[in-house]
């Protein structure tokens, strides 16, 4: 078993991605790098998900690759996904998410390979800056909304190479404080 | 002959005064507001209790707050107020659940200093109360977790989504008015620890319980990371300390800290480049932006989510 979660967000999912998760080149080619079971949280957008998950599976059912690649949708949890996540991490495989920052730090967590997607469609973008900054510091892979290819490619040599988050104290910056630390300088308390 | 009084009423006058009432109140602006970067307070006793004021809001940054708080040492902040905006059930919950963790944690350190100490012969115990109880230190202070430790406040909401702009003052306002409440004291009462549990700490009897002053007077600290709400809180706090009430700006009360969203790299959101001017300590997570702000006070010390 190899799973595959892709996340969409809570308030306002990010239907882009869950119409090209389930495009049929892209089940494909989560097909031929070994994942069994795809696992998408829709969120509100219930509708979308259904129309496009009943296309996907005719697509599947036409290669007879139903029992091969499973779909399946959840809801939104405000318990949070560290039950998916820890899934993920348990059968190597891929979380597939939006760019918002709950997301990432939540998975990252986890040390598995993540794949974030921004939404181009927003208007304040800083979601692609935060995505762009944390794959330059080789924490996650930037994936394109339109072709997904490319990045599910790239996640398989990933996990051994990717940076360990939150990272330790590293060499490039002088000096790192926890916060924990901040808070006492700040009020004066030593110990 | 002396003039009667009502010659001072005169336009002069007036424009005298406002220009006096003007200056004096922008040397006191100059005096609360902080410049430059950050300079270490000088090193203290550590209060027995200290309540600090956090600021919670919308998924997003309830999210990043309580990853900042990860660490968090309830021997040393012994009171925790958290702020949350009417109808954001989820930030309440989420500091239910972190309140939850840290208890957790307190009794799991409790249970493996019984341990250690049942693992060493009894006169080491003594004599290691003894000393711990000599200078101090934070190990013999007890755990304050449990509902007596921490409130959550609720204030209206700054601006509803799709408020009209038009009235949106208003409503501000009244979050502001209603933020001087768990400013000036804990919301309701926070109680001191349970001290029959714990015989290495004081007896309250002895001077008027810290604990309860801590809980009377504003937080020590006020923690933010840029929800809306929390803009209001810090004008709040400045108005407090603008007029020095309860001590806040002579007794070095309400130090506020704000940490810029992880989510931004390379723009301040709109709360930071408002909040720059007048918080204590500004601090960010990506290194494009440090040294921004009045006298490059903006400090990056790596990842603190």
């Amino acid at each position: 078993m190899k799973a595959c979660f892709v996340t969409t967000g809570a308030t306002a999912p990010f239907t882009g991605l869950i119409e090209s998760i389930l495009n049929p080149s892209i089940l494909d080619a989560l097909h031929e790098h070994g994942c069994t079971h795809l696992l998408i949280q829709y969120g509100t957008a219930k509708d979308v998900f259904q129309t496009a998950s009943d296309a996907a599976r005719a697509h599947l059912q036409s290669r007879s690759l139903q029992q091969a690649l499973v779909i399946d949708g959840i809801d939104f949890n405000p318990a949070g996904l560290q039950e998916q996540f820890r899934l993920v991490q348990q059968t190597s495989g891929l979380v597939i998410s939006h760019a918002g920052s709950g997301s990432i730090l939540e998975a990252l967590r986890f040390q598995i390979p993540l794949i974030v997607v921004p939404n181009t469609a927003l208007l304040d973008n800083h979601q692609e800056e935060l995505a762009v900054a944390m794959e330059r510091s080789n924490y996650l892979i930037r994936g394109d909304v339109n072709n997904l290819g490319p990045a599910i490619e790239k996640s398989e040599g990933f996990r051994v190479k990717m940076s360990q988050f939150p990272p330790l104290t590293s060499g490039k910056h002088r000096e790192t404080k926890s916060f924990a630390a901040i808070m006492d300088e700040t009020l004066g308390f030593l110990d | 002959m002396a003039p009667p009084p009502s010659a001072l009423y005169t336009t002069t006058f007036f424009l005298a005064f406002l220009l006096t009432l003007f200056v004096a109140a922008s040397l006191r602006l100059l005096a609360i507001l902080p410049h430059g970067p950050f300079r270490p307070t000088p090193i203290r006793r550590r209060p027995i209790a200290t309540r600090v004021l956090i600021v919670l809001g919308s998924g997003g940054h309830t999210h990043e707050m309580f990853y900042l708080l990860r660490d968090l040492d309830t021997r040393k902040y012994t009171h925790r107020t958290y702020v949350v905006s009417s109808g954001d059930a989820f930030s309440a919950s989420r500091a239910v659940e972190f309140e939850g963790v840290l208890e957790a944690r307190a009794r799991e350190a409790e249970r493996e200093k019984e341990e250690r100490d049942l693992a060493s012969t009894n006169p080491t115990i003594k004599t290691r109360r003894q000393r711990d109880n000599a200078d101090d230190t934070i190990t013999a202070r007890p755990f304050c977790v449990g509902p007596d430790h921490y409130t959550i406040t609720t204030l209206p909401r700054a601006r509803a989504i799709h408020q009209s702009l038009l009235t949106t003052p208003f409503t501000c306002l009244l979050t502001l008015l209603s933020a001087f409440g768990p400013l000036l004291s804990s919301p309701s009462e926070l109680s001191s620890p349970n001290h029959n549990q714990n015989p290495s700490t004081p007896a309250p009897s002895a001077s008027p319980d810290p604990y309860d002053i801590s809980t009377r007077t504003p937080p020590s600290l006020l923690l933010t990371n840029g929800p809306a709400t929390s803009v209001i809180l810090i004008l709040a706090s400045l108005i407090l300390k603008f007029f020095d009430i309860r001590g806040c700006a002579s007794q070095g009360l309400c130090k506020t800290i704000y940490v810029e969203s992880f989510a931004r790299v390379r723009k301040l959101s709109l709360s930071g480049r408002i909040l720059v001017w007048c918080v204590d300590r500004f601090l960010v997570q990506w290194e494009e932006l440090e040294g921004l702000g009045p006298g490059g006070r903006s400090e990056f010390w790596g990842v603190l989510v």
